[in-house]
């Protein structure tokens, strides 16, 4: 009698066992495929690195680049030409829509309310994901960064330069 | 007594090796994901992207892709067709049916080709700005 309330304790025990192991196994299925199904977001390093390109190109090593402000002077047609003179291209087959924005402001160091010069280029209705995004990160808005750093021009007049870029390309970098 | 005892140690033998078989299933799932065509597309066409993004003229970067090389070769894709570049749109092919694309914001001229030696390397070389 005892042999035999032993094995259906055994083969109880076992049922469980399995069903254990289908519970965990199912677990396992279900992390590692939502792991691997999200998609790498490289947004933020890709506005990082948007942003030292621009950077790279308003001022080369601390001084002001010319074709934007010479001898205290500002360019005024700067604007459409920006990005062909920082080899920028934001227009690709892959997107219908620029998925880029951004936006270079130069303050005198003198005024820091006004700015003496300001460029834009991209789609600017990727902006308003910036606004939303100040308390915090919401990851299907697009990710904006931004950097300020301080320049000199050709007649050592101080500037502060401030650089918000903005990276969309949503589809691409998080599960929608 | 004896066959009841050969009983038991049967059942015993058969649920070790069903754990097993069930663990093992699990460990080649887990590698099998971790290792997929979907999964490295994806990241070598983002790394290549964001390497590209960040270089300057007449630069040349070589990439360890040994891991991709092998997979493309068993998937029947050719060396040559792993990486391609058009206009400023990276595509990582290591299936025939699949590839993964993503494009770059800098405007330069690119090409990207198989390393002679070492072979499992890519080489991404940066001609100069359009």
């Amino acid at each position: 009698m005892n042999l035999i309330k032993n094995k259906r304790g055994d083969k109880i025990i076992s049922v469980y066992w399995f069903a254990i192991l289908i519970i965990v196994a199912g677990g396992v299925f279900g992390m590692v495929y939502i792991f691997y199904g999200t998609p790498y977001d490289i947004r933020e390093i890709e506005a990082n690195v948007l942003g030292n390109q621009i950077a790279d190109c308003v001022s080369y090593a601390g001084k002001i680049n010319t074709a934007l402000i010479s001898n205290g002077r500002t360019s005024p047609k700067i604007g459409e030409s920006f990005l062909k003179m920082c080899h920028l291209n934001f227009k690709s087959d892959e997107w219908q829509d620029e998925q880029y924005y951004l936006e270079v402001k130069i303050y005198s160091l003198g005024d820091l309310n006004n700015s003496i010069l300001n460029i834009t280029a991209g789609d600017n209705k990727w902006l308003s994901s910036c606004a939303l995004q100040t308390n915090r990160q919401i990851e299907k808005l697009a990710k904006c960064i931004k950097k300020s750093f301080y320049s000199i021009d050709n007649s050592n007049n101080q500037y502060i330069i401030k650089i918000l870029t903005v990276v969309r390309k949503a589809e691409k970098n998080v599960k929608i | 007594m004896k066959q009841k005892r050969g009983t038991i140690l049967l059942e015993n033998v058969i649920f070790i090796i069903l754990n097993l078989v069930f663990l093992t299933i699990l460990i080649l799932f887990l590698f099998r994901q971790g290792s997929g065509a979907i999964v490295l597309e994806q990241s070598y066409a983002k790394n290549i992207a964001l390497l590209i993004d960040s270089a300057k003229p007449i630069m040349e970067m070589k990439l360890n892709m040994e891991d991709v090389m092998d997979l493309a070769e068993k998937n029947g894709v050719n060396r040559d067709e792993i990486v391609k570049i058009n206009a400023n749109v990276v595509t990582v092919k290591l299936t025939q049916k699949g590839g993964y694309k993503y494009s770059f914001f800098n405007d330069v001229d690119v090409t990207a080709y198989p390393d002679v030696f070492p072979e499992k390397n890519y080489i991404i070389k940066v001609n100069g700005y359009k």
